[in-house]
């Protein structure tokens, strides 16, 4: 007589809640097996002279950087270390930065979460939103002597953060790469030149470049509150 | 009353040189035509037609090898199962890019569904061959459902997806005929479509496998199993992946003059696999729970056996590591290749289920015609032919100049 044991109630069930665990235990090597190792974006490799190309001929993209909608964008290093900085778009809203408020190293940020925060000379300042999910490494160490460098060369000595990313491969669903980074940076032109109209027809007319500082130039008094509106920051500003 | 305007620099093509003829005169189309490629579909269709229009006028006695033993043949088990399962694509990738948001994939969106909708149209014309009375094909729809029967939820869910896919292929239409009204219109039903589309498809390409289950004692053990519902479901996943990737690679060679050079199309295929992959792994897996749920082990030491085993090892598993070592490794063509053989393995499971293991124990065998061989291979080479036709003058491979983001739709 068998005794009536779970495992013995019947063999054939017993065999599928084996293969049922074999498959689990297997299928998590196998994915990570499928998935690649965890190795810096591809865009990183690109070594040499990376093209530039002009969204609606007024912002500077290069092709190696990942950006995110809040106009940040961020690029893949050898170390497994990401940098983050601000777009050009960013830059020429803001304008002339006097100071950037970078969090603390070891610190947590979130992507899509407020990420640091740019001043301007009058005192107002918009925060904006970090591209990436992880811990804080380094900060650029030339922004607290000049920090002006953040709007003058966005892509270059300008950079803000290194973070060791905590889930790229997610995050980089939410960020944009090639053909759609022009698209959206042709977007977020029309939605300025929307704004632009009333007092500064002649900037856009003329496919001049963009004064610095594009976001004082529409609206003088709010236009902090205006910058927030473009780099996805309005409503944290409201609740702060 | 008409205000004098400039002339035209060039007459205006007429409508037909414009939308059919891509521009040119009839004569110069109709030259256009002679291709070595088009020599052999025309030969196919040269003998297919008629051999179509036989068995219609005759019947399938006279035409095809189907017997009261064995009515199912090639047409169900090629031209339908294979058909439909192939057809997956279109409702994998529009899941994929319109509800999950994987954007990446937004480029081949539009052949897949294409290819889908081809899919299932030449699968229900190969159905219409195979019916004893085709005219009632409308039947169960207008009138007498049938509920209780599984050919009820076939029969709704291929008519409904059919209709679906043929709506979700709207835009391109538009684009192409220049409604932009009505483009717009059938832009914004897109979600609802997917949504609609993957319903349907999840309910009929399991319920396929679920007209097997009236056959547990005609089907082999095997290959019979409470569990095939999930088999045709789990595997039309993997089907309509790999499809995507053999039809993009195809076809982006075939028509380099209209595709979008902006396209990854190998970045695509390696996403693509990585999918079919895993996929693939969990078949594998689910399959062997059917063997154990059915106590079929002994059976695998027997001709249907090594058979299954052909089936289970070198069409499931192995193209399932191939496809993982590719993604990995990014090895394109390895990818490309696995892609063509995971499609081949499941028209060979699709044939075993509804033909090879069916009746395995009744001497009376079932050997195609060459009349339904030759049938079912017109098909397919008007499939591909429109196919053809469509995407070499609707916004498919390409955005159209007017719409750039139509490929996002």
């Amino acid at each position: 007589m068998i005794p009536h044991d779970i495992l013995t109630l019947y063999s054939a069930k017993m065999l599928e809640y084996g293969i049922a665990v074999l498959f689990l235990l297997l299928f998590i090597p196998f994915w990570r097996y499928v998935q690649g190792p965890a190795k810096a974006p591809a865009f990183a490799r690109a070594a040499g002279r990376v093209p530039v190309s002009r969204a609606a001929e007024w912002f500077l993209t290069p092709a190696d950087r990942l950006f995110h909608r809040g106009h940040a964008w961020l690029k893949g290093g050898d170390d497994g270390l990401v940098v983050v900085g601000l777009d050009d778009f960013a830059a020429k809203l803001v304008g002339p930065v006097s100071r950037v408020s970078l969090p603390a190293v070891g610190a947590a940020v979130g992507q899509g979460e407020q990420g640091w925060r740019l001043t301007a000379a009058d005192g107002r300042s918009v925060a904006m939103l970090s591209p990436v999910d992880g811990t804080v490494v380094e900060l650029n160490p030339a922004l607290a002597d000049s920090p002006g460098l953040a709007e003058r060369d966005p892509y270059g000595d300008g950079w803000l953060l290194k973070v060791r990313p905590s889930r790229l491969r997610a995050n980089q669903i939410n960020l944009l790469a090639g053909n759609a980074v022009r698209r959206w940076m042709e977007e977020a032109a029309a939605g300025l030149r929307g704004h632009v109209a009333p007092g500064l027809g002649a900037l856009a007319q003329d496919g001049g470049a963009p004064v610095a500082g594009m976001a004082r130039a529409i609206d003088p008094d709010g236009w902090d509150r205006l910058a927030a509106t473009f780099l996805l920051t309005a409503e944290e500003d409201d609740h702060a | 009353m008409s205000s004098p305007t400039t002339a035209p620099a060039a007459p205006a093509r007429s409508w037909a040189a414009d939308k059919l003829f891509l521009g040119l005169s009839f004569w110069e189309y109709a030259k256009s035509l002679a291709t070595p490629g088009n020599f052999v579909a025309g030969l196919i269709m040269a003998v297919g037609l008629p051999l179509m229009a036989y068995r219609f006028i005759f019947g399938l006695g006279a035409a095809t090898n189907l017997s009261q033993t064995n009515p199912w043949g090639i047409w169900i088990g090629f031209d339908l199962l294979s058909g439909v399962a192939l057809a997956a694509g279109g409702y994998t990738l529009a899941t994929a890019v319109y509800i999950f948001g994987l954007e990446k994939y937004h480029a081949v969106v539009r052949p897949a569904v294409l290819t889908g909708f081809l899919g299932y149209l030449f699968a229900v014309l190969g159905l219409a061959a195979d019916l004893g009375r085709p005219w009632n094909l409308p039947v169960p729809i207008v009138y007498s459902f049938g509920g209780p029967s599984v050919m009820f939820e076939i029969a709704w869910c291929v008519v409904l997806y059919l209709t679906v896919l043929f709506m979700e292929f709207l835009p391109p239409i538009f684009e192409w005929l220049g409604w932009p009204k009505a483009r717009l219109w059938a832009v914004r039903m897109t979600i609802g479509l997917t949504v609609f589309g993957v319903m349907l498809s999840t309910l009929h390409q399991s319920s396929l496998g679920a007209l097997f289950l009236m056959a547990p004692t005609k089907l082999h053990p095997l290959w019979y199993s409470p569990f095939i519902p999930a088999y045709f479901f789990i595997s039309s996943i993997a089907a309509g992946l790999s499809m995507v990737i053999v039809e993009s690679a195809l076809s982006h060679r075939a028509f380099q003059s209209r595709a979008d050079h902006h396209t990854d199309v190998d970045g695509i295929a390696l996403g693509l696999a990585r999918g079919a992959s895993i996929v693939l792994f969990a078949y594998f897996f689910v399959k062997l729970q059917g063997i154990a749920d059915g106590g079929r082990w002994a059976m695998l030491a027997t001709p249907y056996g090594y058979w299954f085993l052909v089936e289970m090892i070198g069409f499931i598993l192995l193209p399932s590591m191939l496809f993982a070592y590719g993604a990995r490794h990014s090895r394109v063509a390895l990818v490309r290749w696995t892609a063509a053989w995971t499609v081949l393995g499941i028209v060979v499971n699709r044939l075993n289920v509804s033909v090879i293991a069916m009746n395995w124990n009744v001497p009376d065998r079932y050997v195609p015609s060459f009349m339904e061989v030759w049938i079912s291979i017109t098909l397919v080479t008007l499939g591909v032919s429109t196919f053809r036709w469509i995407v070499n003058r609707m916004p498919v491979l390409n955005a159209h100049p007017e719409y750039p983001d139509s490929s996002s739709h």
